[in-house]
């Protein structure tokens, strides 16, 4: 494929998305089935309860230390937690493979605008969360 | 009820809401929403955590087909992520400073006005392009694809300023309430910068998952995205977006804009129950 072709960059970026939603909903379809199958007949609400007064507010342990002790002790909940994260990945990795492709057109106003957007989206999503005031 | 059975209710109706919203190009959060408080009591927190977990699945769901067959446009979508990003952003630093139901209803409102518009075009099928120049013309936000009787259609956007500031308004929207930017990113391509109704959508429905991705750090910091929730909404909208996204591709513009004004309509009515206080 050459990547200074402006079509390939269609197909590229169509694989980058549905290999992310292949692999997502392939990891969420086995914590799912996990969580059917091993809970299935217990009530529904009490995983639904909202608790205002905590955070996490669904009682979750959603720190990096807690999704690893979750994914290798085959908790069904962790593994949908790390579907969710590659699905939420597929957009940012989208923008970071077309930055590279626009590179490989040589068309630097749409390098320029794309690593902007990229870099809006990466401080929105781990940085603005951490800013006291933000997102209240 | 059993947790078997909401798994499987929800999977269902994610799995409609996902042909829909890769339809119009909002995202299946509009269905999911009310769907989740209205029928199923659960917290709006977590509506919304399911809500921005659907957009981003039905936007690289249907996205993976839209750009392949090229109906989306990269650069117009690329051009005007610009504006979405940074009002996510913008939204998220003021949400401390502005009362939501105020902001709710103005924007429902707005929306409501916009069905003039998109009422008076319903029969459009093929909008006539402008030339191409000026801003447009440096951007290159111009492009072609294919109708369904085989036809190449070209076209050119025309007012990116409008576009771009219409946009900008969805980004807000999306960082400060986590819904209602999709409506606001089809108006802008469709009213402002003329573009053909399946290129405003499906652009859209390209741009969505950005902008869902921005905020989605928070929401899933905070707990709101609930794996027992997102699990069966997640793997139901990923299947509808595919269907969805098949359907858009063998219909005509006239029939996007059709169902495109029907959703503005509902988008429109929950935005304004939402401002006195029903949780949709």
């Amino acid at each position: 494929m050459n990547l200074r072709d402006p079509e390939s960059m269609n197909v590229v970026i169509g694989k980058v998305l549905r290999y992310g939603v292949i692999l997502s909903g392939a990891i969420i379809l086995l914590g799912a089935i996990g969580l059917v199958t091993t809970n299935g007949l217990s009530d529904a609400s009490g995983m639904l309860t909202y608790n205002p007064n905590a955070v996490p507010h669904d009682n979750l342990d959603v720190s990096l230390s807690g999704l690893v002790h979750g994914l290798v002790t085959f908790s069904a909940f962790s593994w949908i937690e790390l579907g969710v994260i590659v699905l939420i990945a597929t957009p940012v990795s989208r923008v970071v493979i077309s930055v590279l492709l626009f590179a490989a057109e040589r068309d630097r106003l749409y390098v320029l605008i794309t690593a902007v957007v990229l870099a809006l989206l990466l401080f929105s999503m781990l940085v603005t969360p951490f800013i006291p005031g933000f997102h209240s | 009820m059993f947790i078997v059975e909401f798994v499987l209710l929800m999977f269902l109706i994610s799995i409609f809401a996902g042909i829909f919203g890769s339809i119009v190009g909002l995202g299946g959060g509009i269905v999911i929403i009310p769907v989740l408080t209205i029928l199923m009591g659960v917290d709006i927190h977590f509506a919304i955590g399911a809500s921005i977990v659907a957009i981003i699945g039905t936007s690289s769901g249907a996205a993976s087909t839209y750009v392949r067959d090229r109906v989306t446009n990269l650069r117009i979508g690329m051009f005007l992520e610009l504006a979405s990003a940074s009002g996510a952003i913008t939204g998220a630093a003021i949400a401390a400073y502005t009362n939501s139901a105020a902001l709710e209803t103005i924007f429902g409102s707005i929306l409501l006005i916009t069905l003039v518009p998109m009422v008076m075009k319903i029969g459009e099928d093929i909008p006539k392009s402008p030339e191409l120049k000026g801003a447009s013309k440096r951007l290159g936000l111009t492009g072609s694809y294919t109708e369904l009787d085989g036809r190449e259609v070209k076209y050119n956007a025309t007012r990116p300023v409008e576009g771009l500031a219409g946009t900008a308004v969805a980004g807000v929207l999306s960082g400060l309430l986590g819904i209602g930017g999709g409506a606001f990113k089809v108006l802008s391509m469709d009213l402002a910068m003329k573009l053909p109704m399946k290129v405003s959508t499906t652009t859209s429905n390209f741009m969505i998952g950005v902008t869902a991705a921005a905020s989605a750090g928070i929401y899933f910091a905070r707990g709101d995205v609930d794996p027992l929730i997102v699990a069966p909404v997640a793997l139901g909208i990923l299947i509808g977006a595919a269907i969805g996204a098949r359907v858009l591709l063998r219909s005509r513009n006239t029939t996007v804009r059709k169902i495109f004004a029907v959703v503005l309509a509902i988008a429109a009515v929950q935005m304004i129950l939402s401002a006195v206080g029903v949780p949709v």
